[in-house]
Formats: C-alpha cells, structure tokens, sequence
C-alpha cells in the first residue's frame, strides 16, 4: 500500500509540476470567462459608431424612424441604470429605499414609464439616497447610431441621390460629422411615393419590384438599423391603418397585446407546485454541461496516462520500478495518481465554473441564482463524480494494455485513432439526449459500457427508470472491473516486451497466463 | 550461512523458444560473482527471474531465504541492462524516488540521494534534470539510485557499458566497497577484464544453460596451459613432445606478427599442474637453444572464446 501511494504521489507531483497541466486547468475558465466578457465588451466598446443619413421624401416617417432610435436608446440607458443600481446601490437599502426596482422592465411599455417618470435624471435621483460610498458617477452608454446631414445639396430624386451616395457609402469619400471626416455606413431612402408601395393583402394589387424603403449599406452582417426602421416604420404603417379604417387606436393597441399565456407544468413534482420554473428548464440542460466536462477531463487525462505509460516503457524504466514494487501495486498507484490529476482538473472547473457564473450572476438575475441552488441542491454533482470514477477507470484499463505494448507515441496512435473515434459518439447524441432522454437511442446507448458513463449522466436531469440506472451501473462496474483484470494481465507481459507491437489474438493469449 | 541466491532447474520458455534452459546455481554471500555469456545466452531473463518480475516456467528460486524477490526487494539493489530515467525528473529525486520504494523515509532519502551524488562527483548536477545529463552520468545517477538504500545483495546488469574508463574504475570501486562491507554482488559484463579483476566467482551461460559456474583459477583450468618458445630456424624440438607434462608442440610462427627472420615461435600445451621449470630444463638437457621461453597464463577472455566461442559465433550468424 505504501508503494503504490509513493507511485501515486510521484505521478500526481511529476504532472501537476508540469506548465502544461496548469495551462489546460485555466484554460477552460478562461475561455469561459472570455466567452461571457468578450461579447459584452464587444457590445460596449467594440461596435463602432455607425453613420447614417436618413432621406425621407414622403416626409412619412422621418420622426417615426427618429423616434424609435430614440426609444432604443433609452432602453440601453434604462439597462445601463439598472446594471448600475444592482452595482452600487447598498443591500442594506433593499427593504426601504430599493424604489428604483420599479424601473426593472426593460420592455417599450417600462422604457415608456420610464421616460414618464422623468428618465434618468428621476432615476438617478431616486438611486442617489442608496448609493454606496466612492460609488463612481454614472456613465451614459454611447449613441450608436448617429444620423448626419446629408452631404448633397441638390435633391432631385431617389436615385440620383442614391447615385451620389455611393462614393461615400463605399468608403471612397468621407461625409463630415462636427467636422471630421467619418465613414457614411448606411443610407435609408424612402421614396415620395412609399404610400402606394405598401402592401395590403385585402387590395390583390402585387407592388412593383424594387419598391418600398431602400436600405443602402456595404455592411451586410450589421443588420440592427436595418431592423429597426423596418420595424418601426411598419409599425407606424400599421398604426395609420387601423385609423383610416375607423378602428379606435386605443382599441387596436388592446388588441395588439391581448393574449393567453402558457404555462408548463411537470408531473413529476409534488402537487400544487408543478410549476417549472426557467431555471428548471436550463437545468433539464445542465447535464448536457457535465458530459461535456467529464468528456473533456477523459480525453486529457488518458492522453497524461498514455504517454506517462509509454514513458516508462521505452525508458526501460518499468523493470526498475518492477524489481521494487508489485504490478499490482504499481498499477494501482498510477490509476490513483493519474486519477488525482484529473480530479483536480475537474474540480477546479466546476469551483471555477460555480464561482464565475455565481459572481456573474450575483443577485442579477433570479434564474441564474436559482438555476445555481438547484444544482447544488441535485444529484447532478454527485452522480458526474461517480460516473467520472468509472469512466475513468474503464478507460484508463484500456489505455494502459494499449500503452504497455506500444514502444512509441506513434505505434500507440494507431490504436488510439480507434479508441478516439469510439469516445466522439457521446459527443454526437450529446445535444440530442435531452429531448429524448428516455428514447431508444439513449437507452440502447446507456448499456454499451463504454457509454454509460457519458449517457447516463446526459439522462441525470430527466430520472430515468431505476432499472436503467441500477442495471447500467451494474453492467459498468462489472466491465470496469473485468478490463481493468484484462488490463493488468496484459500490462504484465506487454510491459517488458520490445519490438512489434503484438496482434490481438497474441495479447488475448496472454490473458489466460497465470 | 545460507546462499543468498539459489536457482535450482530453473527454465523459462516464450512458446517454443527456451530462454533458460535447465539452470541451477548458488552465490555465498559477500563475494563478487561475474555472470558471463555472449549476448543472447539468457543472463537478463534469468535475473528478471530473479527479481520476480517475470515467473519461471519450471525450476525453483530462493533469494535471501525468500521464495520470491517481492517481500525481500528492500534487501535487493537492480541496475537493469537498458538504463532509462524519468526524464523530466531531477537527478537527487529519481534517486530519492527509487530509494522510497525500497522502504527509507522520504527524508532519509532525500539526504541519501545529495550524499551520494556528492561522493560520486555529480554534486552540482544533483538540481539538473536527468534529460540534461550525459549518457555516462545518468547512468552513473541510475547506479546510485539501485544502491541508495544500501542493499545486502546488488544485481548489476551490464553496469560498465557506456562508461568511460575512469568512470569504469569509479565502477569498480563501488563494487568493491559494497563487498568490503559484507554485501553480494552479481554483475554480468562482456569486459572480460573487469571480471578479472573484481570477480572471486564466475557464472558462464550460452544459449540458455550453465556452462560453467566456479573460481577464476578453475575456469582458467578449463583450458591446458602452455608455453611458448623461441628457436633459430632448423631446430627440432620435437625430442620435447617424449616428456610426460608436454601434450602437444607446434609451430606458430606464421600466426605470428612480427616475428623475426631466423626464428621459429613454438606453443607448447603442457599438462595441468605441469612444472614449466622441468620443461625449460629438458630444453638444456637437450641442447635446444632458445631466444625466449614465455610462460602462458590463459585470460579469462581465453576461457570465454574456448567454452562459448562457437556457441557465441553461431549466434552472431544465426
């Protein structure tokens, strides 16, 4: 027992010593950590101002399209406020002066009752009794969208000033903004005639082609302004209709927003309390996360356990070590080592997953915090660790036989390119599990050994059958425990072998010696 | 006192190939034992078998009084025949490491590993990593590291090949103070010369058997000695072959490099325990007149050409 720990201590020690074991444990929560940072910075400081000019010749809808960036603008600073407030505004206030949570609907009708209220100045005002001491001034997010003065002087029609544009709009003249030069990036023309150009399925009259407002602009992928015009304008169109048609606009606006809404309730929860919840709904997704993870712990760590194995073959280190402790002994120790290391890679992943999106989420929203007490709360976490052991055993028997007949990384990649193929399948269903969690392919998958692991824990979240989990597991630990037999029979007399990797038939041979 | 290492018809097959054929020998503790053969005879199997890292097909071992290596390993040293270290690891910790499994204390170990690799000239390489060292000096640490826990009984394979010549005698000296202080060593070699010197027994195996087991002066008695002679050319000697120690005369001039014009170079094969004197003797008597009489011991390196040399030759073509 003393050997195999000090075999086990000298693994553990020798990989965690490496650069590239510290490297692979932060690489995943930084990408993590970059995933949720970068799209946000990105949105805060890396979209560039966009320039526009707006030419409305039906002189329809030019404070429609106004008004709307407008509004838009505001949600941003009602969100930025918000953002704000969660920031800086004491705890403690929550109880008595948390007035400004009145303002958390980010929706047209909350940005509308925001502005009512008085806009930011109100809520700034509101938020200034609870604000923390050395709380920073609030900062107003940027105006993206900046409309600037049309840069011809003469306005004939659409096309001739669509003609002129088109110098600017492809970046070969600059139009001046408080004088200096900026790139033109879009140009929203609407024509004097845009009147008969909408369409009205009622009127079987098809509109000419080319017709409607023209959106002009070199950037296809930035489809935001786009959007928003079209929607605000129609929205307009829409508006004008039901008046012209004699409906009452307070009554069109009721009708706008009626509607049933529906709600999702599980059977299996106690009565009375059926309901599901979003965060139930992201965790039915969570296991899709740990399989994910134990996949990704696996592939490291058999790669760590092969060329550590294939080491100390071609070393000839093994006959040293063999004239001092057991195989058995031997064995047992760099399972555990490994396994050490691989633990600890995990464990500092999820620490370091449960720690990112708890300081991400710190009381911002109420499905992240309850979607986290949820899983703290689950069998989720236990079950990914026993299923870890065992997939980690199976595979690791599998790797060390390979690893003890190989000479060289090369030889053994032969083999590996099989075993590696094997492990992608749970990748594949990875995905497709949740919505089938107890269909024919997940069952069928959850009693191939190998799989179990991987697909079990993708079903984790959806209780499957108890005679699938009990079966399943039984089945696991009884091929676990029989390659890992097979595993040290072969490791015994692969291990001092030279020369040729042996054939298969070879090696079964070898499993019937003493 | 007991033998410290008994093989009793010991063989081990791989299918229809015979490693070991049939072996059976005994070492008594606190000597130095050579174990020769040509490269293929079974010397690694048979001490992989020793060690218990492999199992014999038939045949008994008793190491240390113990029926296997295994409960005994902190009495036994191995410095295997293919040397080979961790290679990201430093040079005092492989040394530490090894002396760990073979029961000391971590600490002890550690202070083990410096002091050794003070005693044997590698006290600034002690923080280096074994990948930074030279091929002699890793397996310089490799040897430190099979006796740092200062074993009763040291199993070295091959422990001279790669080292240069004073490394070679640092080699020796490890041997030889080991033996001092009441330890057992086996080490195979294919350096005739450091068996001579150091080994008081020797164990000859080729092509899986035993063929001889005993002390340097009985293996040297394996081959008749002889002498050689120097006479002016014409001169029969042939009166010699009638006294009872002389086997056979001949003339070995033409083998012979740098002979000189004029004189014939003779090999006499004399008898065991022949007196030389009595022959020189009957070469007065006789009125021969000689230009040199040059008494013959055979090497070891004889010996070895004249047990395995055929053996040897057809492995090397087989």
């Amino acid at each position: 027992m003393r050997n195999a720990f000090l075999v086990a201590l000298r693994e553990y020690v020798e990989n965690a010593k490496t650069k590239g074991f510290w490297l692979g444990i932060l690489m995943l929560p930084l990408m993590l950590f970059l995933s949720f940072q970068v799209p946000l910075f990105l949105e805060k400081q890396g979209t560039p101002v966009r320039h526009f000019v707006l030419v409305d010749l039906s002189r329809q809808f030019e404070k429609t399209v106004e008004q709307a960036l407008e509004t838009q603008y505001q949600r941003d600073l009602l969100q930025a406020l918000n953002q704000y407030a969660r920031e800086y505004a004491s705890r403690a206030a929550d109880t008595s002066g948390g007035e400004w949570k009145a303002f958390a609907d980010e929706s047209p009708e909350g940005v509308a009752a925001f502005l009512q209220a008085g806009g930011k100045t109100y809520f700034l005002a509101l938020l200034g009794k609870t604000l923390l001491p050395n709380t920073p001034p609030f900062v107003e997010p940027r105006r993206i969208y900046r409309r600037v003065s049309l840069p011809i002087t003469e306005v004939k029609s659409i096309q001739s000033i669509a003609d002129e544009l088109r110098p600017f709009l492809r970046g070969e003249k600059k139009i001046k903004e408080n004088e200096t030069p900026v790139r033109l990036d879009a140009a929203i023309l609407i024509p004097p005639d845009i009147e008969s150009q909408i369409v009205r399925p009622d009127r079987k009259m098809a509109p000419p082609e080319e017709a409607g407002i023209q959106y002009w602009s070199g950037n296809l992928a930035d489809k935001a302004l786009r959007t928003l015009v079209e929607n605000a304008v129609n929205q307009e169109i829409k508006r004008r209709e039901s008046i012209n048609r004699g409906f009452d606009l307070a009554t069109y606006q009721q009708i706008e927003k009626t509607h049933v809404p529906i709600i999702e309730l599980n059977p299996k929860k106690v009565a009375g309390q059926e309901r599901v919840s979003a965060a139930e709904k992201l965790a039915q997704w969570a296991p899709v996360g740990f399989v994910y993870l134990l996949w990704v712990a696996l592939f490291s760590i058999s790669q760590m356990l092969l060329s550590n194995t294939i080491e100390e073959k071609s070393n000839r280190i093994i006959e040293v070590l063999l004239s001092s402790v057991t195989p058995a002994e031997f064995l047992m120790g760099k399972l555990a080592g490994i396994a050490a290391v691989g633990l600890t890679m995990v464990l500092t992943w999820l620490a370091s997953l449960l720690l990112l999106v708890g300081w991400k989420v710190s009381g911002n929203s109420e499905v992240a915090v309850q979607f986290l007490t949820l899983l703290r709360g689950s069998h989720l976490i236990p079950a990914f660790i026993v299923y870890f052991f065992f997939a980690y055993l199976l595979y690791a028997g599998i790797i060390l036989a390979i690893g003890s007949v190989c000479n060289t990384l090369k030889e053994a990649q032969n083999y590996m390119a099989v075993i590696t193929l094997l492990m992608m399948v749970p990748l594949f269903t990875m995905m497709f599990i949740p919505k089938d969690p107890n269909g024919t392919v997940a069952t069928v998958l959850s009693w191939v050994p190998i799989y179990t692991p991987f697909i079990m824990m993708n079903r984790a979240a959806a209780d499957p059958p108890l005679f699938d989990v009990i079966g399943t597991m039984v089945l696991l630990v009884a091929s676990t425990a029989f390659v890992l037999w097979g595993a040290v029979k072969i490791f015994r007399t692969g291990i001092l072998r030279t020369g040729q990797p042996p054939r298969i038939l070879e090696m079964l041979r070898w499993l019937r010696m003493r | 006192m007991p033998p410290v290492l008994e093989l009793i018809n010991v063989t081990k097959r791989y299918g229809d190939f015979t490693a070991v054929d049939d072996v059976s020998f005994a070492l008594e503790p606190g000597a130095i034992y050579g174990f020769l053969g040509p490269n293929g005879a079974g010397k690694t199997t048979t001490l992989r078998m020793v060690l218990d890292i492999i199992r014999p097909s038939s045949g008994s071992i008793s190491i240390l009084g113990n029926s296997s290596a295994l409960p005994v390993r902190t009495r036994i040293g191995y410095l295997p025949e293919e040397k080979g270290l961790y290679k990201k690891m430093k040079a005092w910790s492989v040394i530490a490491y090894f002396a760990t499994l073979k029961g000391l204390s971590r600490a002890h170990a550690r202070q083990k590993a410096y002091q050794l690799l003070e005693r044997y000239g590698l006290k600034d390489f002690a923080e280096k990593r074994t990948d930074a060292l030279s091929k002699g000096m890793s397996q310089k640490v490799q040897v430190l590291a099979s006796i740092a826990h200062d074993p009763e009984f040291v199993i070295f394979d091959e422990p001279f090949s790669g080292l240069d010549p004073v490394n070679q005698e640092v080699m020796e000296e490890i041997i030889r103070e080991m033996v001092s202080r009441g330890r057992t060593v086996l080490f195979s070699t294919h350096v005739m010369q450091h068996a001579e010197r150091l080994c008081e027994r020797i164990l000859l195996m080729a092509r899986g058997r035993k063929i001889f087991d005993g002390t340097l002066d009985q293996a040297r008695r394996t081959i008749p000695r002889s002498v050689h002679l120097e006479t002016a050319t014409g001169v029969d000697i042939g009166s010699l072959r009638e006294l009872p120690e002389v086997l056979s005369t001949t003339s070995i001039s033409e083998n012979t490099p740098g002979s000189l014009k004029g004189w014939v170079r003779w090999e006499i094969k004399v008898r065991e325990n022949a007196d030389f004197s009595a022959i020189l003797g009957a070469c007065f008597e006789r009125g021969i007149r000689l230009r040199s009489f040059q008494q013959n011991e055979p090497t070891l390196h004889d010996v070895f050409v004249h047990l395995v040399g055929p053996d040897a030759r057809e492995a090397a073509f087989r």
